[in-house]
């Protein structure tokens, strides 16, 4: 058993947070203590047991008035899935003209997301 | 148009926003949709949206739209507001200058022209400060840059700025750029923060840091800087209370890049130069509770007035400031006499505005001055308590607003604002 | 192959760019060798660029001489060069007893020099010239000015080039090889030869060194740092005029003072620090905690958001430490090693000498070749003085009608335009690194140091000349400023 400490980012309040942690493999939680309402229990559940995190990254646009257009997913994936969503980002490249909300990549790594365009890009003559 | 002849060619508008991110745009919207018909947003970059267009991370927009946008998708939702709204935007176009009665000298490809104003609003923003400003010793090589000059180059100019990175300073800007270089394939060493906590939002330190093992060390500086052609790695050492680095902690931390996230400065020499009075602790200018300057019609919002830690207060109060503008310019004053002062008390950096009318209600913003676990923020008016709010946490990164009805002020002749 | 010159200038500061300038008013093949990739990258550009009146030098020094006729020749220079000169004047300053006996002394030294205009003046005066200023008494030196050092040195480069001279970037100077029937074969680090009747040693902080590669083991160079601080320009206009204490020995601190640049800044420098190595150009806590503490006392307004950067400039001294103090200038046509003209420890003031030095030389360098006048000859370079922000209104409208390019504003915070950053680029000499666009445009040397203007000027030199992320840098190859792209792009090019 372990205890890990977190300061809980829900809301401005910023609980100091304390998990006790069983089996560090896979870990499950025990018990929690320190935040002041139910949203940061459940937050401090999915931080130990399975972190999910927004990703925001770059894809290569031709003919564009950027280089790039900026991308992210429209659902976040596990934190240990993050560099296998990158990898399959890297490999992508457009045409303009993007715009948002375009989705670049489908499913990346098998997660249950889309990657799309956050911005627009226009073609160039 | 005939310039040959040596005159320049003068327009006038009723309303013009000098800035066009997140607090321009929202200002200009806020004017038109207060009934101004004749807004001009000036803005530098040929795109609109300002410093948001570099920021692709999420958290942009919980409290105005509920989701976590990215700073593009963010800008876009008043980009397309204000293109609805068909106003009037100079891109690529450059302020010159502003006098005290509002007369603005404009740069753009092809044209120097003037604006005659009948309201300004004055969002050009902030600039980051620089290893200049902060003095940090040693040679000068390549790869050292302000955090977010790196994150233009990466975000909007396909451009890698180095391998191997140490941040100093733990400004939320730093923590991104930590994230964002890591997941392109560069190492970042760590992050160093002469305070003893960060300045950054406990989100970003998790998900930026110590998601990718990233090493933050508090109280903790840079104290040299050392390569002849390429940056070769910094000194580091820890410092005392006293903020002095303590010698015999000095080490050698090879890098090839140095992001510096150490702090920024509202943008305001042009300001200055319309002789508008100025606050020395936040850097901006002194505004009343209708966001006016001491210099009739000039108003200021967004970070240009003080930097703000989150994007939606900065539309927010920018809403206000081009209500108030349209307001202005529609009855010649928006103007209710504001006499009573507010003023930062114990525990307190500064309070904005400065001073309040008490014949509307008003958001008085504040930062505390250190951090703090179950504590008060109360306005007081002598002996008496106008509003008393609770904080598990204080931090001195996070903006806080008290939200006041003009009812609580009646009779008031001051305002002060305490951590209790 | 060899390239064949009569004259050899090794080093493109600002004597040696003085120097090929003035020969290149006759019918002469020059060359200038510069070991960095632009003229002006060592002392010549980190300097207080203060030209300097003559007074404080003894009778019948080189110093004294060069100073006064260099000083007397900057007006036409500086108008012909389009280079930038302000005659604001200098009051030196008397705080007590002893420094009006030394102000008389510097009086009679000074009128014995030749400086012209000379007075003492009592505190009305003063105080007209500088409101506030401290003391009861002054020497008032009129011809004391500010300069671009920058302007100066890459003005005087650009004419000479116009004119003829070669300069070759870049080429270090590795071998000097004397010929049996005369002459020199110079060979540079990079493999380059070079063959020349005469060679100048103009080489500055590395002059003893180059002596030795030509056999001259006389000299020594003590490499003796200068660290400043820059202020912004919120402060400009506040000194009307230099203001120097009235020198003493055994002062204590730095003997700083605050000088005006003709860009608008404030300079809080120099100090004094013999070094071990002749490049570092480092600035170090100690020293910059002592020039802001005797900043702020010369100038109480100054605020921690008015210091925008900090740079050092190294001086080659001919005194080691334990001696200190001045050495007068070597200039010599080396009677033992025929074709070699000498000119060692030039520090200040170096750059007001700079074009008499050049005149000197001339007249050595005759002994050896024949001069004709070349009737080419042009001493005028084209362009401005100015920035085009410093221009007035109505003719930047007209300007900005004429070439749209003077509409964009690259570098906000001195305002500086995309033509200037364009012509920065196109520079005649072919200098192709940021510093060098730096010192011909200003852009980046403001206040927020490049965080705005270094990523367009990014996007404009990808666009308009198709470079890549690895052609650019900051002052050498040694210097990259990228690691390459984020994305790799499709074609080679950035785009």
């Amino acid at each position: 058993m372990s205890t890990r400490e977190f300061t809980c980012v829900v809301c401005p309040n910023g609980c100091t947070i304390v998990v006790d942690v069983d089996n560090d493999e896979t870990p499950v939680v025990t018990r929690v203590q320190g935040n002041v309402c139910r949203r940061g229990e459940a937050w401090a559940r999915q931080e130990v047991e399975n972190p999910m995190r927004t990703i925001a990254s770059s894809v290569p646009v031709n003919n564009g008035d950027f280089p790039l257009v900026s991308v992210r997913t429209n659902r976040p994936v596990p934190l240990a899935r993050i560099r296998e969503v990158m990898e399959e980002i890297r490999r992508v490249s457009l045409s303009a003209p993007v715009g948002i909300g375009d989705v670049i990549v489908s499913s990346p790594a098998g997660c249950d997301t889309e990657v799309v365009a956050t911005r627009r890009v226009r073609k160039i003559v | 148009m005939n310039m040959k002849n040596g005159t320049i060619p003068t327009i006038c508008r009723e309303v013009v926003v000098i800035g066009g991110g997140p607090a321009g745009l929202a200002a200009a919207i806020a004017a038109r949709e207060a009934g101004c018909g004749d807004v001009l947003l000036i803005e530098r970059d040929r795109i609109l949206g300002g410093i948001l267009n570099q920021c692709i991370h999420d958290g942009f927009g919980l409290h105005t739209f509920g989701e976590a946008l990215s700073g593009p998708e963010y800008a876009d939702r008043y980009i397309s507001k204000f293109r609805d709204l068909q106003i009037e935007a100079m891109e690529e176009t450059i302020v010159l200058s502003l006098s005290r009665d509002r007369v603005i000298e404009v740069s753009t490809r092809g044209t120097f022209q003037r604006i005659e104003a009948g309201a300004v609003i004055l969002a050009m923003g902030c600039r980051e400060r620089t290893r200049g400003a902060i003095s940090i010793p040693g040679s000068r090589p390549s790869g050292v840059y302000t955090a977010g000059a790196a994150q233009n180059f990466m975000n909007l100019e396909n451009i890698m700025v180095g391998k191997k990175a140490c941040i100093l300073g733990s400004g939320d800007i730093g923590l991104i750029m930590a994230r964002r270089m890591t997941l392109e394939g560069a190492t970042v060493e760590a992050v160093f923060e002469i305070l003893p906590y960060s300045s950054g939002l406990p989100r970003n330190i998790q998900q930026c840091l110590n998601d990718y093992g990233i090493p933050l060390h508090l109280n903790t500086t840079v104290t040299g800087i050392v390569g002849t052609g390429r940056l070769e790695g910094i000194r580091v050492a820890q410092v005392g209370q006293d903020k002095a680095p303590i010698p015999e902690t000095e080490r050698f931390v090879p890098c090839d890049t140095l992001l510096l996230s150490v702090g920024l400065i509202p943008e305001n020499e042009l300001t200055r130069e319309a002789g508008v009075d100025m606050d020395a602790v936040t850097g901006g200018a002194v505004v009343d509770d209708s966001f006016m300057t001491n210099v009739p019609g000039i108003f200021a919002c967004g970070n240009v007035l003080h930097v703000h830690d989150l994007v939606d207060w900065v539309s927010v109060e920018a809403g206000e400031a081009g209500k108030y503008a349209a307001c202005y310019v529609q009855n010649g004053s928006c103007a209710l006499p504001c006499l009573i002062p507010v003023k930062p008390g114990d525990g307190v950096r500064y309070t904005l505005p400065r001073k309040v009318s008490g014949e509307r209600d008003f958001v008085i913003s504040l930062r505390v001055a250190a951090p703090w676990r179950d504590r008060s923020i109360v306005v007081r008016s002598g002996e008496r308590e106008v509003a008393r709010r609770k904080h598990m946490r204080l931090h001195p990164a996070e903006m806080i607003r008290i939200d006041l009805r003009k009812e609580s002020v009646a009779g008031c002749s001051s305002l002060e604002v305490v951590v209790e | 192959m060899a390239l064949e010159y009569d004259v050899v200038v090794i080093g493109g500061g600002v004597v040696g760019c003085a120097v090929a300038r003035e020969l290149s008013r006759f019918a002469v093949k020059v060359a200038v060798l510069e070991k960095e990739m632009d003229v002006g990258f060592g002392t010549s550009c980190r300097n207080s660029g203060v030209l300097h009146a003559g007074f404080n030098y003894a009778p019948g020094s080189l110093r004294a001489r060069l100073d006064v006729r260099g000083n007397a020749m900057m007006d036409d220079i500086c108008r012909d060069l389009k280079v930038k000169i302000k005659r604001i004047g200098k009051l030196t300053v008397a705080l007590d007893e002893e420094d009006e006996a030394t102000l008389h002394r510097l009086k009679e030294q000074g009128d014995a020099n030749g400086v012209p205009g000379l007075e003492l003046i009592g505190k009305d005066r003063m105080q007209q010239i500088q409101p506030g200023v401290e003391g009861s008494l002054a020497l008032y030196s009129p011809t004391s000015s500010i300069i671009s050092p920058y302007g100066l040195t890459i003005g005087l480069a650009e004419n000479a080039l116009a004119n003829g001279v070669d300069f070759h970037l870049g080429q270090q100077v590795a071998s000097i090889t004397s010929l049996a029937g005369g002459g020199w074969v110079l060979g540079t680090k990079a493999g380059e030869t070079f063959t020349a009747k005469v060679i100048i040693n103009a080489s500055g902080l590395f002059s003893a060194e180059i002596c030795r590669l030509a056999g001259i083991s006389d000299y020594v160079i003590y490499p003796c740092r200068g660290e400043y601080y820059v202020l912004d320009k919120r402060l400009d206009g506040t000194l009307k005029a230099l203001i120097y204490p009235a020198p003493k020995k055994n002062a204590p601190g730095l003997g700083i003072h605050l000088t005006p640049t003709v860009d608008g800044n404030i300079l809080i420098g120099p100090s004094a620090e013999y070094l071990n190595a002749s490049e570092d150009h480092s600035c170090t806590a100690d020293v910059m905690k002592e020039l802001r503490r005797e900043g702020q006392e010369l100038l109480p307004e100054i605020r921690m958001t008015d210091y925008i950067r900090n740079f050092s400039g190294i001086r080659p001294k001919q005194t080691p430490p334990e001696v200190g103090g001045n050495k007068d200038f070597v200039i010599e046509d080396r009677k033992d090693v025929s074709g070699f003209i000498n000119l060692l420890g030039i520090e200040s003031p170096g750059l007001t000498c700079a074009p008499a030095i050049a005149e000197m030389v001339r007249g050595m360098v005759e002994r050896h070749i024949p001069l004709h006048p070349d009737p080419s000859f042009n001493p005028v370079r084209p362009g401005s003085t100015f920035f085009f922000s410093e221009l007035p209104a109505e003719e930047r409208a007209s300007m900005i009608a004429d070439n749209p390019n003077y509409g964009e504003i690259i570098c906000r915070c001195e305002k500086i335009t995309k033509q200037e950053i364009l012509d920065a680029i196109t520079n005649p000499l072919g200098a192709r690194t940021l510093v060098s666009i730096k010192y011909r445009a200003r852009a980046s040397m403001g206040r927020c140091q490049g965080g705005f203007c270094v990523p367009r000027i990014t996007r404009i030199l990808r666009d308009e000349f198709g470079w890549a992320p690895e052609d650019f840098i900051k002052r050498s190859t040694a210097s990259p400023l990228f690691a390459g792209n984020v994305r790799p792009v499709k074609g080679g090019g950035v785009r």
